[in-house]
């Protein structure tokens, strides 16, 4: 071989890396417009309950940790952590030389600071769950905070993904200070900084330029306030969109067949349910669990997921979401609608008759779909009397009520824990959490569920931990508290000229690193 | 005409309290746990109860409604259970943009609705009447969702030409107040129509075109002044429906006005915003028949008022 055909080679070679260079490279934007439905109601990461709020938060403030794409956590302000070995407390190593966008340098002290307002017995926190198990936090020196525990929490490092648990300047909330109760305009340490908020219109973030991470490629992002679903369809087939979040999921298939936009359907984390009444005042025969089982039977959940939901869903195989640490498959209640008669039949509940409540507008078709399901299990032979629908006040009013006050046998809902792990999701399942306790509105119990969950929500050992959850799925799966259903899409619909528009599997969408296509 | 506006000022006091005792009953009457519904479903029964404490419904009723008319006689509307800002910091900030959108599509609504009713009455039972007459038909019954979404489908995805949804450009305003304008064109054209016929054929008006006075003399002065009331009526009362906010427009268009405020605020069962928005919107109509009332004066000599 020649010298200089080697020559040519290494040029050759030189080229295309160098092509592959910029092609590779993001390009800069000016502006991402990104429609969504609801007004936050307020932008402070300790006092927020919404999704799409966390959403727009998470850009400017951040955490310990953070849930990646994939559903897996990585290090983000805390670069390593500790459990002690007895799980009563955890260390954190934080990330150096990180500064807040107001200047103010990130150290132990600062995150403290944080966690003091939080667990400030006048602070309202909704989201702070699981996180008042803990009893005191030391700022060991600048890099090391401790969080010691009143009892293990096996799924602290999730709750510290959670933008509630997000890092303010200190400055920005000093004790005393009205800042203290409730923040209008975060100051974090994120890739991004709120500027611009019109209530009922908009939310403009700008990019902070002092980021310690890798920098965004667009400029500005905006937030559009578009409460009505079509209205957004048609900002984004417009153009005056880049993204959106939740098209008429009527119209998905249209907008899969356009050729200038991306659908994007991410995987969720929230599972839609039927809840049986099983309280003791409850209907007698769905105290039955083969009635319950054979009811799972009667309903069509490919064809209604298919055909109502338009495939913004994928049916349940599980108690909970596969993108939660704790998941394992536990079968399906493959629709046979002969097989529930015989069921039904042979469990003695033929004349079966329920009452049926579903809410309109709060999770994809909810209402369509129960009429869905309705109707088949009307063909098995039970008498519905429903599904009636009102307001989601009204509605939790009626489901969210003390055993012995239920009224109705059936209702649908839906739940999402807020970080990736079965500890809350479970809490469905947990009779300490009926109402008013809890949420868990079914009125189950099973004494072998409730251990199982008390020991995996406190064990450290995450393989044990898997091993737990995953028994006390296997069993929740044969009581068929719920009629199972399916685990909600996130969709999204972005147009052809942006690109890197990614979705977090809890009902997140991730736009920090989009960049013009 | 100053001790008249003084009673009327004062007679409106009885109906603006009236007003607060309605909405704060009714309010209360809605299902639902407003604590909860702020808080959230993940929230704990700690927190929902620290919430229900903030917004002071752990208290009596009698308590909640003496609180409530207290801070009414001191200005104060209280403060959003939902966002935890001042009601009238809340409302302020939607006001303006609801301002807008009101004046706009009723000056549009005037001018249009006006001259298309003078020219259907002189111009009765020809195919220029029976077009107007079709036209405020299908502008009064016309549903603005599908009116709404139709314009953006034309406007905004085929032509380019309009911002779909939004308040932040210019252009912004022109669809939601087009929308919303149709349909008090619709009413004020018809209104202007029948008005008009009626003082057509009153004998000062042959008069007037007998000593060759000018037509447009005849019709804007003559007769227009004197088929002006019940006109003005209809103008006054579709002003206050406006500055209610259109929640419909309002939602299809993503225009950050007051109605969509107190849908949000009925569905997050945010007493204090729902009672300080009705309580407006009540202000609102009041004022408006006042001035209604005082125009009549204005432009029929005839009437006074002591």
């Amino acid at each position: 071989m020649s010298k200089r055909f080697l020559a040519l080679l290494s040029v050759l070679l030189v080229l295309s890396a160098c092509g592959g260079g910029t092609t590779g490279g993001t390009k800069q934007g000016d502006k991402l417009t990104i429609a969504i439905g609801p007004d936050p109601d307020t932008l402070d990461p300790m006092r927020q309950t919404t999704t799409t709020v966390q959403n727009i938060v998470s850009m400017v403030v951040e955490t310990f940790v953070f849930v990646d794409p994939e559903g897996k956590y990585k290090p983000l302000l805390a670069t390593s952590w500790q459990t002690a070995a007895d799980g009563m407390s955890w260390t954190f190593t934080l990330r150096s030389g990180v500064k807040f966008s107001d200047g103010t340098p990130f150290t132990a002290a600062a995150a403290k600071a944080n966690f003091d307002r939080i667990l400030n017995p006048a602070s309202t926190c909704p989201l702070c769950g699981a996180f008042r198990g803990v009893n005191s936090i030391d700022a060991v020196d600048d890099t090391h905070l401790k969080l010691n525990l009143k009892q293990p929490i096996a799924s602290l490092l999730g709750l510290m993904t959670e933008v509630t648990f997000g890092f303010l300047s200190p400055n920005s909330i000093a004790k005393g200070t009205d800042n203290f109760k409730d923040q209008e305009k975060p100051v974090g340490t994120g890739s991004y900084l709120l500027t611009d908020r019109v209530k009922g219109d908009h939310v403009t973030l700008t990019r902070n330029d002092q980021y310690w991470g890798a920098k965004p490629s667009y400029k500005t992002q905006m937030f559009k306030i578009v409460p009505e679903a079509a209205s957004r369809e048609a900002l984004v087939r417009s153009g005056q969109a880049d993204v959106i979040l939740l098209p008429p999921a009527s119209d998905i298939p249209a907008l899969q067949q356009d050729k200038t936009l991306k659908v994007i359907l991410a995987p969720g984390d929230r599972t839609i349910f039927l809840a049986f009444n099983q309280s003791p005042k409850g209907n007698p025969l769905l105290q039955k669990a083969e009635v319950r089982r054979a009811l799972n039977y009667a309903v069509n959940k490919e064809l209604i997921v298919k055909s109502v939901l338009f495939g913004a869903a994928s049916p349940m195989d599980a108690p909970m979401a596969s993108s939660l640490f704790g998941y394992c498959k536990t079968g399906s209640y493959a629709y046979d609608v002969n097989k529930a008669k015989q069921m039904l039949a042979a469990a003695g509940a033929s004349n079966l008759s329920i009452k049926f409540v579903a809410p309109t507008g709060r999770y994809i078709q909810d209402f369509q779909a129960a009429q869905a399901v309705a109707n088949d299990l009307s063909a098995a032979g039970v008498k519905v009397d429903g599904p009636k629908t009102m307001d989601w006040p009204s509605y939790l009013g009626v489901i969210n009520v003390a055993p012995a006050d239920s009224t109705v046998d059936l209702h649908l809902l839906g739940w999402a824990p807020g970080f990736l792990d079965a500890s809350q999701a479970m809490t469905q399942f947990q009779s300490s959490q009926w109402p008013k306790a809890g949420l868990a509105t079914s009125y189950y119990k099973n004494p072998e569920v409730d251990s199982l969950l008390a020991k995996a929500n406190s064990e450290s050992d995450p393989a044990a931990r898997q091993k737990d959850y995953c028994s006390a799925s296997n069993l929740i799966w044969q009581d068929a508290p719920w009629l199972f259903l399916w685990v909600q899409r996130f969709p999204m619909v972005t147009t052809a000229k942006v690109t890197g528009v990614q979705a977090i599997p809890n009902e997140s969408f991730y736009t920090v690193y989009a960049s013009p296509a | 005409m100053i001790t008249y506006i003084a009673r009327r000022v004062l007679s409106g006091v009885p109906t603006l309290w009236g007003v607060a005792t309605v909405v704060f009953v009714m309010a209360r009457l809605l299902p639902g746990d407003p604590a909860r519904v702020i808080a959230g479903v993940l929230a704990s029964p700690e927190d929902v109860e620290r919430i229900r404490q903030q917004m002071g419904l752990d208290k009596p009723l009698w308590v909640q409604y003496g609180n409530f008319l207290g801070s009414l006689l001191r200005l104060n509307l209280g403060t959003s259970a939902h966002t935890n800002a001042p009601v009238i910091e809340e409302i302020g900030s939607r006001l303006p943009y609801t301002i807008e959108l009101a004046v706009v599509a009723l000056v549009l609504a005037v001018t249009i609705g006006v001259l298309a009713g003078v020219a259907a009455a002189l111009r009765r039972n020809t195919m220029l009447d029976l077009l107007i007459s079709s036209f405020s038909v299908f502008g009064v019954s016309m549903p603005v969702y599908w009116l709404g979404l139709m314009m953006i489908i034309v406007f905004a995805i085929y032509l380019h030409l309009l911002p779909a949804a939004g308040a932040d450009e210019p252009t912004s305003i022109v669809m939601p107040a087009v929308t919303l304008a149709l349909f008090s064109l619709g009413l004020i054209a018809r209104m202007t129509r029948s008005s008009m016929l009626e003082v057509l054929g009153q004998d000062y008006v042959r008069t007037a075109r007998a000593k060759g006075a000018p037509l447009r003399s005849v019709v804007f002065r003559h007769a227009l002044r004197n088929a002006l009331l019940p006109i003005m009526t209809v103008i006054g009362l579709q002003f206050g429906a406006l500055l209610g906010g259109a929640v419909v427009t309002e939602t299809v268009f993503a225009w950050p006005g007051v109605g969509r405020l107190l849908i949000d605020s009925i569905f997050f069962r945010d007493y204090p915003v729902v009672q300080g928005l009705v309580l407006m919107f009540g202000t609102t109509f009041v004022v408006v028949n006042l001035l209604v009332d005082l125009l009549y004066a204005y432009v029929d000599p005839r009437i006074h008022y002591t």
